[in-house]
C-alpha cells in the first residue's frame, strides 16, 4: 500500500506552499488534501477515501494538533490513519505528549527547503513501505544498525 | 533546418543541421552532447554541425524539429512528435516516479499494443511495477519478470501463446550505480513488432538519458540536504547549552533527514556507554526494540553505522545511525562522520557547562548558611538561586543570628562582581557580620567595622547590606532596619497590601566614614518581613521589563498567605533570573 493520499492541516500559507511543492516533487503520485484547522479534521476522516497520512502542523490557533491526535486516536476504525506532526518546536515533553497522545512520528520542520523537503519525503517513504505498524518483538528489530 | 542526412555506417548516419542555435534550441544540450555532434563548416548563415548518433533515434526526432522528414507514415510522423516531446520533458522531470509516467505513455499509443509494463530491478528483485494498458496483476508479473532479460541488448520479440497479446518486445537497460530497469511492450497479432521495437529502443534511450540527468541531479540535491543538515544542526546545537536538550535535538535533526533512527550513548564515569537520547520516525518500533537491554547493548558496540563521539582527544560515546532505506540513499559515511564530530564538541561543550554551573552552585552553598536558627515566635526561611548563565560564583550572601538577649539579627548583603574575589568577600562578609552581630555589636557598628576592613585592604569592591534586628515586642516584633545601599525590603502583613520599607544608605566599602539608613519597622503576627537582593527586583522578562515593574506585587499578593519556604521558592521561580537572586523571610507567627 503506497502513500495515495495525504491530509495536510496546517493554517500557515507559507507552510503549505512549500508542503505542496516539496511532495509535488518528491512523491508526484500522492494526492493532497489541505485542512486549516483542527476541528476540520474529524468530519474529514469520516469520509472516504481515508488518507494514509495525516500531516498536522502543531501550533494551530484554537484546537491545536495535540488535541487532533487525542480525537483520531479515539476512532478505532482510524488506527490505520498515520499521524506525523510536523513541527518546529524544539520541546521534548511536546514530542513526549504526542506519542503518549498515539502520534506516529514527530519530526522536525526545517528552514532550508532542501532538507525541508528531503524530511517529508524520507518520512512519506517510511511510512509508504510500512504497510502496517511493525512492533517487533523485543531484538527483533528490522532496522539495520 | 536539416542540410543532409548521410549514413556513415550500418546503424550510424550522420545528419547536417543548419546552425547550432538549432541544435541546440531545440534539443537540451545535454541530449546531443552525447551524441557527438560536432562543428563542420562556418557559413555567412552560421556554423553548420553534424549530430551523429543511431541511426533510429536520430531519424526521428530531426524528423519531428525539421517539420518531417519526407516518407514517414501517419503513424512515423505521431511517433517523431511523440519522441521529440519525450526528449524535451526527458530532462525536466525530478524524479524516477516521474519517468515511468512519461516514458511508457507514448509506446501505450502505437498501433496493436495491449500493454507496457515498466520494472525497476532491485539486488533482489524487481523494487517497482509500472503500467500501461493490462495491468500488471500478480500473474502478470510473474510473467513479466520470466520475459524480461537477464542483460541489457537490443530489443527481443518474443512470441507468447495463451495471452490476450501474442508478441512481447523487451529491451532491458543498466546505468552504473542506478537501479536497472525493463521495459515489456505486448502486442497483438496486428502490430509492426518491428517498428515497436524501434520505438522502444528510442524511448530506452531517453530512458537513459532520463536515468543518467536524475543520477546527477539527485547527487546535487544530497548535497544539498547534508549541507543544509549540518548548518541548521549546527546552529541548533549552538543555541543550547543544556547537556540534555544538546542531547536530544542531535538525533532530532538527523531524523528522518538522513537516517530513520538516531541513538546518543555516553560513556558514564567507568566508561559504561548509557543511551542519553533516541529519535526514530517510527517512535513506538524503536521503543519496543528498546525494551530489550541486549539489542541496546548491542547498538551500544562498535559497528557499522555506530560512530565515536570524539572531542578534546577523547572519546565521550558513540552515536548510532539506523537506517531503514535502499542502500543508495545511505549518506555517506564521510558525512556521518563530519556531523558526528560536530555533535561531539556541542554534547562536550554543554556538558563541560553543566558541570561548571554544578560546581559553582556547590560552592555557592558553601558560601552560604547550611541551616538557619530555629527561632521562637519567628518562622524563618531563605533561598538561593543562580542565574540563568552563569558561571562564576555570585557574591549575595545571608544569614540569622540569635543573641544572647534574645533579639534576632537577620542580615542579607551582596558583594558587587562575580568569581573567586568576589567568593571570598562574601565569605569574609557573612562571617564577619554574623559573628559581631551576634555578640551583640550593634549593626552600625557591625557595618561600620566592615567598612574599614574593606577599607583597610584597599579592596575596590563594596558591598550592599541589609540588617533587620528584630526584638520581641507586645504580639509581635519590632524590626530596626539598618540600610548599607541596599534594596529597602517588604513587608506582607495579612489582610492588607504589602509596604515596601526604606532603603537607603551607602554600600559598604565606598566611604571612609560610611553612611547607613535607619528606620523602624513593626511586624505583627502574620506579617512577613522580606529581604532579597537586587537579582530578584531587577530580573526582566522577554520585553525587557524588570519584575519589580511587572510581576513582583502581584506575585507577594498571590503569595502573602503561603508558608515562608513556599514564599522565598515561589517568588524566585517567578522571576526570571539573569542574576542570582538571595530571598530571606521572616514570619512573626501567631500565638508567641
Amino acid at each position: 500500500m503506497g502513500v495515495d493520499l495525504v491530509l495536510v492541516v496546517e493554517d500557515t500559507d507559507e507552510d503549505i506552499e512549500a508542503i505542496g511543492r516539496a511532495i509535488g516533487r518528491s512523491h508526484p503520485d500522492t494526492r493532497l488534501e489541505f485542512l486549516r484547522s483542527g476541528p476540520q479534521v474529524l468530519p474529514r476522516l469520516r469520509r472516504r477515501p481515508l488518507p494514509q497520512v495525516v500531516l498536522l502542523d502543531l501550533n494551530m490557533p484554537g484546537e491545536g494538533g495535540l488535541d487532533v491526535i487525542k480525537q483520531v486516536r479515539a476512532v478505532p476504525g482510524l488506527a490505520g490513519v498515520r499521524l506525523v506532526v510536523f513541527t518546529s518546536s524544539e520541546s521534548q515533553a511536546e514530542a513526549e505528549a504526542c506519542y503518549a497522545a498515539g502520534a506516529d512520528s514527530y519530526v522536525y520542520k526545517p528552514i532550508n527547503f532542501a532538507l525541508f523537503r528531503s524530511v517529508l519525503s524520507r518520512t512519506l517513504d517510511y511510512w509508504e513501505n510500512v504497510t502496517q505498524t511493525v512492533v517487533p518483538p523485543p531484538g527483533d528489530s528490522v532496522a539495520q544498525a | 533546418m536539416i542540410v543532409s542526412i548521410k549514413p556513415v555506417r550500418p546503424g550510424k548516419t550522420d545528419v547536417r543541421i543548419a546552425t547550432i542555435q538549432q541544435v541546440t534550441t531545440d534539443y537540451p544540450r545535454h541530449v546531443l552532447a552525447g551524441r557527438k555532434w560536432t562543428r563542420c563548416s562556418r557559413s555567412a548563415a552560421g556554423s553548420d554541425c553534424a549530430v551523429s548518433c543511431r541511426t533510429s533515434t536520430i531519424r526521428w526526432i530531426l524528423a519531428a524539429a525539421a517539420g518531417g522528414v519526407t516518407g514517414l507514415s501517419q503513424v512515423g510522423s505521431d511517433w517523431a512528435r511523440a519522441l521529440h516531446r519525450l526528449w524535451s520533458a526527458a530532462v525536466v522531470i525530478d524524479s524516477r516516479e516521474q519517468l515511468a509516467a512519461l516514458v511508457l505513455p507514448p509506446l501505450q499509443e502505437l498501433p496493436g499494443v495491449r500493454a507496457v509494463w515498466g520494472l525497476r530491478h532491485g539486488p533482489d528483485g524487481v523494487t517497482a511495477y509500472r503500467w500501461r494498458g493490462l495491468p500488471l496483476t500478480a500473474e502478470r508479473r510473474a510473467l513479466a519478470e520470466s520475459l524480461a532479460p537477464q542483460a541489457p541488448g537490443p530489443a527481443r520479440v518474443i512470441e507468447l501463446r495463451g495471452h490476450e497479446f501474442t508478441r512481447v518486445v523487451a529491451v532491458r537497460f543498466e546505468e552504473p550505480g542506478q537501479a536497472a530497469g525493463t521495459i515489456l511492450v505486448a502486442v497483438g497479432a496486428a502490430a509492426d513488432a518491428g517498428f515497436v521495437a524501434d520505438c522502444l529502443t528510442q524511448v530506452i534511450e531517453v530512458t537513459q538519458e532520463a536515468v543518467r540527468r536524475l543520477a546527477v541531479v539527485r547527487a546535487e540535491q544530497d548535497q544539498q540536504v547534508r549541507d543544509a543538515l549540518l548548518a541548521e544542526a549546527s546552529l541548533q546545537m549552538d543555541a543550547v547549552l543544556d547537556a540534555e536538550q544538546t542531547m536530544y535535538r542531535v538525533p532530532r535533526m538527523a531524523v528522518p533527514a538522513i537516517a530513520e533512527g538516531c541513538l546518543v550513548f555516553i560513556d558514564d564515569d567507568g566508561g559504561k556507554p548509557v543511551l542519553r537520547g533516541a529519535v526514530h520516525v517510527d517512535m513506538r518500533r524503536l521503543d519496543a526494540m528498546l525494551r530489550d537491554p541486549a539489542a541496546v547493548q548491542l547498538l551500544a558496540e562498535p559497528g557499522e553505522h555506530r560512530l565515536e563521539l570524539r572531542t578534546r582527544g577523547r572519546v565521550i560515546g558513540r552515536l548510532v545511525f539506523l537506517f531503514d532505506r535502499p542502500p543508495d540513499r545511505i549518506p555517506p559515511t564521510a558525512f556521518l562522520r563530519d556531523l558526528t564530530a560536530r555533535a561531539a564538541l556541542a554534547i562536550d561543550n554543554s556538558t563541560l557547562y553543566e558541570q561548571r554551573r554544578q560546581e559553582v552552585i556547590r560552592m555557592q552553598q558553601h558560601l552560604l548558611p547550611t541551616r538557619l536558627p530555629r527561632v521562637a515566635g519567628l518562622s524563618v526561611a531563605a533561598s538561593y538561586t543562580v542565574g540563568d548563565r552563569v558561571l562564576e560564583v555570585g557574591g549575595d550572601f545571608y544569614d540569622v543570628v540569635v543573641r544572647d538577649d534574645g533579639a534576632v539579627a537577620a542580615l542579607i548583603g551582596d558583594v558587587c562582581g562575580r568569581g573567586v574575589d568576589a567568593a571570598a568577600l562574601t565569605g569574609m562578609a557573612r562571617h564577619t557580620l554574623a559573628t559581631l552581630l551576634q555578640e551583640g555589636v550593634s549593626p552600625r557598628r557591625a557595618l561600620t567595622r566592615l567598612n574599614e576592613r574593606l577599607r583597610l585592604d584597599g579592596s575596590w569592591r563594596f558591598i550592599t547590606v541589609g540588617v533587620a534586628l528584630l526584638r520581641p515586642d507586645r504580639d509581635g516584633f519590632a524590626v530596626q532596619w539598618t540600610s548599607a545601599g541596599h534594596p529597602a525590603p517588604v513587608v506582607l502583613r495579612t489582610g492588607a497590601d504589602a509596604r515596601r520599607g526604606a532603603g537607603g544608605g551607602v554600600p559598604v566599602g565606598v566611604l571612609d566614614s560610611p553612611v547607613f539608613a535607619s528606620s523602624r519597622l513593626r511586624l505583627r503576627a502574620g506579617d512577613t518581613l522580606l529581604m532579597f537582593t537586587d537579582g530578584l527586583t531587577e530580573s526582566r522578562d522577554g520585553t525587557g521589563t524588570m519584575f519589580e515593574q511587572a510581576g513582583l506585587t502581584t506575585a507577594l499578593d498571590r503569595l502573602r498567605d503561603v508558608p515562608v519556604q513556599t514564599l522565598v521558592d515561589d517568588l524566585s521561580e517567578s522571576a526570571q533570573a539573569a542574576d542570582d537572586i538571595a530571598l530571606l523571610a521572616v514570619r512573626a507567627c501567631d500565638g508567641r
